[in-house]
């Protein structure tokens, strides 16, 4: 284990802490689940949250000019044989474009056209009549530890945080820990979900985002790609101070910028000390470069408009996750070209970083020209509720093809797979949601689900379950009372 | 209706065979003299729990009081979840109850009798939503160390306690809750303990000084209790319990105490009779007869604890209790049977759907979410179908939040679970998914007779919806709470705000005036601007 003592700073030895500031527990951003599941579980919340005392910032440095690697290839993309055309559907292909009446064909994992009519290639295809139905891109779960977690409270069923006292974890590699057998895979993925940004937490860089597809029980290829991006988190209670967080993150990145440059000189002991393990600052290069994003879970007005500094000056790709008080500094935030991920239905002051959280935030966001993603945080049991969520922005205001937009297409975006997902277009991934109506309703579920291309099975242990109980009379017994 | 009746009619009410005949009597004496009528002082048989009480056992609802204002919500969706939806409907209001709900008159003969005519054509109204189970005022927002206010967890059974003594009445998740068209929540103690204490039951209204103002007029109280996962958490490395065996020993010791109790003062009554008999018999001889040493008999010292587990075996503070498990509900009954009392209603109860036909059977509640699970291993067997499945086999369904962010969408909960079910191929009814919010709450709280439903004489609750309540886009646009209109979506920033978020919005401290602590004029509201 990776130790805070090992990586000594100037800064460190002048700030008093006591003993139990070592260790984060829980992070800000789940201080919000914390609080909800501390109730329902009977018990006080755990607000006094014990996290790691600041390094403080070194100066900012250029960023070096941007190196561009080519985008990896995903795991699967094994082309085949089969190939489906579905027929007579409105699509809606997640760019604003509404296409009636309209044919998606799909060989393989891929969508190989899109259009009014079939092309001559499929005229082996197995063809699917959606006449009066709707067809969706996927929705995307961003921000939600899916495959990592099964049951909150019982930690031997969680992977989704390094125990770890050092705050910079950005080396924790999630993709290695996905479970195909997830119960919450098909839970969600009946529901329309195909995609997540597999988001690890704790920290104050919680470690690396594996993007997945929910095809429930396959542990060969259900990683589409590892690495996608850096998540973390600022606040209070990072490092006893707001300010003292983000200053442990500059230096962090200042640190992986010092030792990408000088990597031999390290290896040879002959630079000065690094506040974090070189693996943790090797997986930052990324970041650096701007190739993936750095996800960033915050709530208040400062500490949004310090990321856009941040972004302003160093040419990171920021995305902030969360962000009650994002709707005061909209203007900022799009000038920055900071993406924001919101949960519509959070308007609660819940702490005092939320303040003025509202619903129609997203709306306002968007109004503001910020990139505008939609998500439930903090309950990776229930993200197949993202077409709520995404109803209740429409209802406040958000239109809806933005909002779709919001789930899918922007997620894609945001986390740099945008070339594979998001969107219903000749290449991508075949992640479809079939619906009878309006798929932000809450009378729809989707009729089916494709995921790469095939028509999953539309059960999760839910249904299952279900299914056994529906005649109780199979259940009496001679002892029953 | 005077608040005073109502709730000595809430203590009184057991209906039993034996206090049958002494009903009509107890309804007629007046609160304060009510000591014969309190307690049968009878120990119910095992087998036979008295049936719960209700405000329909006590008492028809009153009439209207012909005074108050009329008003009149014309021409809207009339969804009253007693049975009966009408596509184009009114509803009369006057004063602080409904005097009439039917379908829409084509024409107002006489405009005049009214003191307010709404037209609604486009909306739809429904009764007020009521939630069994929140946490609000005692698990406040922000959650702050000094918010923690739900779980006294110095003991494992803190029968004594009361939630409204922890209420905050400035939390601004009540203001939420109220746009969200709930007119009716019980605020109840956490779950960390087997026993956590007395529920409350209250209005959401605006400008609160304290839980009084806000109280339910006669509510029964209810108690909490929780099975489970929870109790031997909290409690495991703390004095236990530690298993669930231990919780359920936990409930049978502290109920068993609470028979002992009530003997032990039906002993010093009985001993008082015959000493009060003996005073009397001895004045009538003559005064050399009497003995003026024989002191009367002490009375056992009161316990808080134990008067608030008395009253539940006799029938007067109603129980819910958080439950997960089949296995444990199922107990639970077994248990609650076994000490005479009964169990109103199951919370979180996930796995409702695998008893459904015990819980029918047996007439106790399920207050349920629509779709969480997962966050522990009780948690773990949720389906979307659990409230109809339910609702299907004639259990009582209830949709509840326990969340200050599930409160503000209960219909769109309800409307998960209703579509769920009809997926499944159940026969349900909008009416009846509408009842998970309403009727069926009020049931589970003891308020069936004074809310739940449109009905003539009930309490005018009600929420009018901008369309479809079970659609995801439809918000409240009004909501109001005995006649009086608490929420109007176009105030819009002018809402009535409890203190907390006051001066925290650049903007207030723009504006001249303080932010409104009670809606403007309203059809017939209470209408203050501050000066």
């Amino acid at each position: 284990m990776i130790r805070w003592c090992s990586f000594p700073s100037p800064a460190r030895t002048a700030t008093p802490r006591s003993a139990t500031a070592l260790c984060p527990t829980a992070a800000p951003r789940r201080l919000g689940r914390t609080l909800r599941l501390a109730r329902l579980l009977g018990i006080g919340a755990a607000v006094g949250l014990s996290l790691p005392t600041p390094v403080e910032a070194a100066p900012a440095r250029a960023p070096k000019s941007a190196r561009a690697p080519a985008a990896p290839a995903l795991s699967f993309d094994a082309p085949t044989e089969t190939a489906t055309v579905l027929v007579g559907a409105q699509i809606h292909v997640g760019d604003g474009t509404v296409i009636d009446d309209g044919v998606v064909e799909i060989r393989g994992d891929r969508i190989v056209s899109v259009g009014r009519e079939r092309t001559e290639g499929s005229a082996d295809a197995t063809v699917i009549d959606l006449a009066g139905q709707r067809i969706t891109p996927g929705f995307i779960a961003a921000a939600a530890p899916l495959g990592l977690v099964e049951i909150d409270l019982e930690k031997s069923t969680i992977d989704a945080e390094r125990k770890d006292e050092h705050p910079v974890r950005s080396g924790f590699d999630v993709s290695r820990a996905v479970n195909a057998d997830s119960s919450l895979l098909p839970v969600a993925a009946i529901e329309g979900v195909t995609s997540a940004a597999v988001t690890p937490r704790g920290g104050l860089l919680s470690g690396q985002v594996a993007w997945i597809d929910l095809v429930a029980g396959d542990y060969r290829t259900i990683v589409s790609r590892p690495r996608i991006a850096i998540s973390g988190q600022l606040g209070q209670q990072v490092a006893g101070s707001r300010a003292a967080s983000f200053a442990a993150l500059e230096r962090a990145l200042d640190d992986a910028r010092f030792y990408r440059d000088r990597r031999a000189a390290y290896d040879r002991r002959q630079t000065r000390e690094l506040g974090a393990h070189r693996l943790d600052l090797e997986a930052l290069e990324p970041v650096l470069d701007g190739t993936t994003p750095l996800v960033v879970h915050a709530h208040r007005a400062s500490d949004l408009m310090a990321l856009a500094d941040l972004a302003t000056r160093s040419g990171l790709r920021v995305v902030v996750v969360g962000a009650a008080q994002g709707w005061k500094v909209a203007e900022t935030l799009a000038a920055a070209k900071i993406a924001v991920v919101v949960q519509p239905s959070a308007n609660l002051p819940r702490s005092f970083d939320e303040l003025g959280a509202r619903r129609d935030s997203a709306a306002r966001l968007h109004e503001a020209g910020v990139r505008v993603g939609i998500a439930v945080l903090d309950d990776e049991h229930n993200v197949r509720n993202l077409g709520q969520e995404a109803g209740i922005a429409v209802a406040h205001g958000l239109p809806p093809q933005i909002a779709l937009g919001a789930v899918t297409l922007e997620l894609a975006r945001i986390y740099g797979m945008d070339d594979h997902y998001g969107s219903i277009a000749v290449g991508k991934v075949a992640n479809l949601a079939v619906w009878a109506g309006d798929p932000f309703e809450l009378s729809q579920v989707p009729t089916q689900v494709y995921i790469r291309g095939r028509a999953i099975p539309m059960r999760s242990r839910q249904t299952l379950l279900r299914d056994r109980y529906r005649d109780l009379r199979r259940f009496e017994s001679p002892h029953s009372r | 209706m005077p608040k005073a009746s109502i709730r000595s009619m809430a203590a009184v009410v057991a209906r039993h065979a034996l206090v049958r005949g002494l009903l009509a009597l107890c309804m007629l004496v007046p609160l304060g003299t009510m000591a014969g009528c309190r307690r049968t002082g009878e120990p119910t048989p095992p087998d036979k729990p008295p049936p719960p009480q209700t405000f329909e056992d006590q008492a028809p609802s009153p009439a209207p009081d012909p005074t108050g204002p009329r008003v009149l919500l014309r021409g809207a969706r009339v969804m009253t979840a007693a049975g009966v939806v009408y596509p184009q409907g009114d509803v009369l209001l006057q004063g602080d109850r409904i005097a009439a709900v039917g379908a829409a008159q084509s024409e107002i003969d006489d405009a005049q009798g009214y003191d307010r005519i709404l037209d609604l054509d486009g909306k739809v109204v429904t009764p007020g939503l009521i939630d069994t189970h929140s946490h609000i005022g005692v698990y406040a927002s922000p959650g702050l160390n000094a918010h923690e206010d739900g779980n006294e967890i110095s003991a494992v059974i803190t029968a004594e306690v009361r939630a409204a003594d922890s209420v905050w009445p400035q939390d601004p998740q009540l203001e939420r809750a109220r746009a969200g068209g709930v007119t009716t929540m019980q605020i109840l103690p956490g779950s960390a303990n087997l026993i956590g204490g007395r529920s409350v039951v209250i209005h959401p209204l605006p400008g609160l000084r304290s839980v009084d103002d806000a109280r339910f007029p006669g509510a029964p109280e209810g108690l909490k209790m929780a099975c489970g996962e929870n109790p031997k958490r909290v409690h495991g490395d703390d004095g236990g319990p530690t298993t669930r065996m231990g919780n359920v020993a936990g409930y049978r010791k502290a109920f068993q105490q609470a028979r002992e109790y009530r003997r032990s003062w039906q002993r010093y009554r009985d001993k008082k009779a015959r000493w009060e008999a003996k005073q009397h018999a001895g004045r009538r001889l003559d005064d050399s007869a009497r003995d003026d040493d024989d002191l009367p008999p002490e009375p056992p010292a009161r316990d808080e604890a134990m008067e608030t587990l008395m009253s539940v075996l006799d029938g007067e503070i109603l129980v819910h209790v958080h439950c997960y498990r089949a296995d444990e509900m199922s107990l639970m009954i077994d248990l609650a049977r076994h000490f005479g009392f009964r169990i109103r209603s199951f919370h979180h109860a996930v796995e409702a759907y695998k008893i459904a036909d015990r819980l029918a059977e047996h007439e106790v509640s399920a207050s349920v979410w629509a779709d969480w699970w997962g966050f522990k291993a009780e948690a773990y067997d949720t389906i979307r179908e659990n409230a109809a499945m339910l609702s299907a086999a004639g259990g009582r369904a209830i949709i509840h939040s326990d969340d200050p962010i599930g409160i503000q969408r209960l219909n769109q909960e309800a409307a998960k679970a209703l579509y769920a079910g009809r997926r499944m191929g159940l026969t349900l009814s909008d009416d009846e998914a509408l009842r998970w919010i309403t009727a069926n709450p009020a049931w589970a709280l003891g308020l069936e007779g004074e809310v739940g439903t449109l009905e003539e004489g009930k309490r005018a609750d009600l929420v009018v919806w901008s369309g479809d309540p079970f659609s995801v886009y439809t918000l409240a646009d009004l909501v109001f709470i005995e006649g009086r209109v608490v929420y109007d979506r176009s105030w819009a920033e002018q809402q009535p705000r409890s203190d907390f978020e006051v001066g925290l919005r650049e903007a207030d401290l723009r504006r001249s005036r303080a932010p409104s602590v009670f809606p403007p004029a309203g059809p017939s509201g209470r209408s203050e601007e501050p000066r």
